[in-house]
């Protein structure tokens, strides 16, 4: 989008807010407002409601060395990539605190409570400052994103008690569910309030795989940087390591080869074709329909034999660098791709014909775990979860990268927002994956897979967005001397997990695995 | 006096093989099912050996539980092979003076009631979901069972199970009436409730909140978790057996003849065996139900065993 349409944002701003604003900038994709901390939630609802901007991200650097303050970063998307809106707020080391914005963008609840565990600053007038990330036992005077925190010395654990949301009234119980749980599956805590079956309240409690990716970053060259990314959330790692790449070769301005950009299209699109064979496999086998499910998991399984006879790996680690990726894919094994995808494709057929042709199957999905359009919206949530309740958001057609371009792709999208409209959404990508990596295969140029990277400039900052299977997830880096000075992960399921406490309410107990499965949410993606 | 050493031989020996067998016609399904999954699975020796394991395991339970918790296992175990007594396997020689259909009924029922007690005596709220389940679905098939079993007692003119089977045994296809075939139809819906198997409930599942009868067993460990399981694997060859001699007798030992009673165990492990497929061929086919739908499908069964009754005194 032009500057002209961000500079006619700035314009229409209202009065009472320009006092407040210090400085600001426009360039082709940005805009950058500087403001103070008071005017953050005005400009914020003003952003969210006259232009529809959805919140990619809300966090704070720690930049007392340098400027003496912390310095808050709104990151704000204009809908259908008609570019990005950066407010900066300083907050002064000395009061440490900010005024809350989830009363206007109600997205921003998690943002600031994750802000407050991780600097000790308070986001004020938030109306549920619980601890999100740190565990309870966690002592109240550390706050392990401040740099002069010292992560060698071991944490003194402290008891004290998490606050659940109490649910009172006759017949009404609560079940905890977890953090350790039957199958192998990570670990999150479930506080279900009941009436009989019926479910009245949902509260997740997450935080358990907390290990500190961030802070491990800040230590970390850049080059090593894809490495630690690929292991934010086993099953996306292709995407975030990716999404690293390429926050870092912004930074540094690298044009990265058009062989790569083609080639990271082809990797990125096997991440999703595996793990959507996954997902949907895991639905059906949640209805108990196993002899189903296998279908789909007999093909995940191929899927995943297939990427490591491409790439060496099973779960396509270890492929980007800085400035291209590691590994090319030949002729002979385009033409695997190409043999095994057209089988692929009747397979799953085949499990679609099975599955959607089993009245107990619909029975089960249909209606169940229904996230309504107004909560998807007003939770901004990303990916298929967004796309099944009828919010029309993908990054690789909004705001593509790689290839994207230069391929052409559905974004399937369902309005029921239930357990079914999720599967069929899956369902239907799976085949645009498939189409989307025969294209790029058959367009993609000759030449070099990756370019000697540059030095990266320091204090700048610069993020990056890739739809993984999950959805939109953010990589956001503010330099430093060889290694990120501030690194923001922002995976999709710390958006979607709060929209799964709103969907299963209503629902009966033993339909809450199928809801769950649906969303299919990262824990370690969310903890970091 | 004779006959009556006979009937007590015979109904012990009858316990023993149903007891013997029920981890075998598990291991069977099991094996099905994954041949349906286009698995390998199992050899279906595998709950043998499972069984095995189970009883030289140490055991834990949880610091709230009472007597009644310990007991369970044993009463249920118990309840079953005393039921086992009075239920013709092979032969119609059986206990059955000691008590009727009535009987064989509430001792499951007895089964069920301590399951759900020492399912919640454990203080777990998974025991107490499972609890509630349970008696949710049962209270609609006790009632289908009766029915269900009084149509084949009208038919014979007995509410004892071994005389049922020995008058539709001996009498031929005479007595075969319109109404058998809906009583059975009724009574295996309640095979399949009673035993916890798709739609009702999914005995493969590692989701502790959808559970229904591993919901209330979750708690037991070791040798107690060893009695609970095969408590349950034998009734549901109990239930296969009734199913096979009360509705379809047609082949079981008649008299003390080592012909008859060899021509009765190859006939009942057939119906029992054939029962078995169907229960994994149904659960290969179709996905569990909703919680709160099982209540219709457990009142056709139960419209299926009244119109069992009425379609004798009509027809």
């Amino acid at each position: 989008m032009s500057v002209e349409d961000l500079k006619e944002i700035m314009e229409g701003l209202p009065p009472a807010i320009l006092p407040a604003i210090a400085h600001w900038e426009a360039d082709a994709e940005q805009l950058t407002i500087q403001v103070e901390k008071g005017a953050l939630p005005m400009l914020a609802g003003h952003l969210h409601r006259k232009h529809h901007a959805r919140l990619i991200s809300e966090h704070v650097a720690d930049e007392r060395r340098e400027e003496g303050c912390f310095i808050l970063y709104l990151v704000l998307i204009l809908p259908r990539d008609k570019g990005v809106v950066t407010c900066l707020a300083e907050i002064e080391p000395l009061y440490g605190s900010f005024p809350s914005i989830t009363s206007e963008i109600f997205a921003a609840n998690w943002f600031e409570r994750e802000v407050q565990d991780l600097f000790g600053l308070t986001a004020e007038g938030h109306p549920d400052p619980r601890p999100l990330m740190l565990y309870d036992d966690w002592p109240a005077d550390r706050y392990p994103l401040r740099k002069d925190f010292d992560a060698t010395v071991p944490i003194p654990r402290v008891p004290s008690h998490y606050a659940f949301k109490r649910v009172e009234g006759e017949g009404i119980f609560e079940i905890p569910v977890g953090p350790v749980h039957a199958g192998v599956i990570e670990p999150g805590h479930f506080r279900f309030s009941v009436a009989g079956e019926p479910i009245i309240n949902l509260e997740i409690r997450l935080g358990y795989v907390h290990r500190g990716v961030e802070k491990l970053s800040e230590a970390l060259p850049y080059a090593q940087g894809t490495f630690l990314a690929e292991r934010i959330s086993g099953d996306n790692g292709y995407s975030h390591s990716l999404a690293y790449c390429q926050a870092v070769e912004a930074a540094a301005a690298l044009q990265v080869p058009e062989r790569a950009l083609f080639l990271r299209t082809v990797y990125s699109e096997m991440e999703r074709l595996y793990n959507h064979m996954g997902d949907v496999a895991g639905i059906v086998l949640d209805t108990a329909f196993t002899p189903g499910a296998q279908m789909a998991y007999l093909l995940r399984e191929r899927l995943m034999g297939l990427n490591e006879s491409v790439s060496g790996s099973r779960f396509l680690r270890s492929l980007n660098c800085l400035g291209g990726v590691r590994r090319d894919i030949d002729h002979v094994a385009s033409l695997r791709i190409n043999a095994f995808l057209v089988k692929a494709k009747l397979d799953f057929n085949d499990f679609k014909m099975k599955v959607l042709g089993m009245p107990s199957f619909l029975d089960r999905t249909e209606t169940t775990g229904v996230l309504s359009l107004e909560a998807a919206r007003q939770l901004m949530v990303v990916g298929p979860v967004a796309r099944a309740s009828g919010i029309d958001i993908d990054v690789r057609r909004d705001r593509p990268y790689a290839a994207y371009k230069d391929v052409s792709f559905n974004v399937p999208l369902h309005r029921e927002g239930d357990v079914q409209a999720r599967f069929l959404v899956k369902c239907e990508e799976v085949y645009e994956s498939i189409s989307i990596i025969e294209q790029a295969l058959d367009q993609i140029p000759a030449g070099p897979i990756s370019v000697h990277m540059s030095a990266v400039p320091e204090m700048l900052a610069r993020f990056s967005l890739v739809e993984s299977h999950r959805g939109e997830l953010m990589h956001w880096i503010l330099t430093g001397a060889g290694c990120p000075h501030r690194h923001k992960v922002r995976d999709a399921s710390f958006m979607n997990w709060p929209a799964l406490e709103v969907a299963v309410p209503g629902n009966i107990v033993p339909d809450f695995p199928l809801v769950n499965k649906s969303f299919n949410l990262s824990y370690a993606g969310n903890d970091l | 006096m004779s006959d009556l050493f006979l009937d007590l031989t015979f109904s012990l020996l009858q316990t023993l093989f149903m007891l013997a067998l029920a981890p075998l016609i598990i291991g069977i399904i099991r094996k099905v099912k994954a041949k349906f999954q286009r698995r390998r699975g199992p050899s279906i020796i595998q709950p043998y050996y499972d069984l095995a394991k189970l009883f030289h395991k140490g055991s834990s339970q949880s610091s709230t539980v009472s007597w009644v918790f310990h007991i369970a296992p044993y009463v249920c175990l118990g309840a079953v092979l005393v039921a086992s007594l009075m239920v013709p396997f092979f032969i119609t020689n059986t206990l059955g003076v000691i008590g009727d259909l009535i009987v064989v009924v509430y001792l499951l029922a007895m089964v069920r009631f301590f399951m759900t007690l020492a399912a919640l005596d454990t203080g777990s709220a998974f025991g107490g979901m499972g609890s509630s389940r349970e008696m949710m679905i049962s209270a609609i098939v006790e009632p289908t069972m009766l029915l269900a079993i009084f149509t084949m007692a009208l038919i014979t003119g007995t509410t004892i199970l071994s005389d049922i089977s020995f008058n539709l045994a001996s009498t031929g296809l005479d007595l075969v009436h319109p109404s058998l075939f809906l009583a059975a139809a009724a009574f295996f819906v309640c095979l399949m409730a009673e035993n916890a198997r798709v739609p009702f409930d999914n005995p493969a599942t590692h989701l502790e909140l959808t559970m229904v009868h591993e919901a209330m067993v979750l708690e037991y460990s070791g040798k107690s978790l060893a009695i609970m399981e095969l408590a349950s694997w034998t009734k549901l060859v109990l239930f296969a057996a009734l199913m096979a001699n009360v509705f379809f007798p047609w082949g079981i030992a008649t008299e003390v003849t080592a012909q008859a009673i060899i021509m009765g165990i190859v006939a009942i492990l057939g119906k029992v065996v054939l029962i078995a497929l169907v229960i994994a061929v149904i659960e290969s086919s179709m996905a569990k139900m909703r919680l709160f739908r099982l209540p219709n499908l457990l009142t056709v069964a139960f419209t299926l065993a009244l119109l069992g009754v009425l379609s004798y005194y009509i027809l």
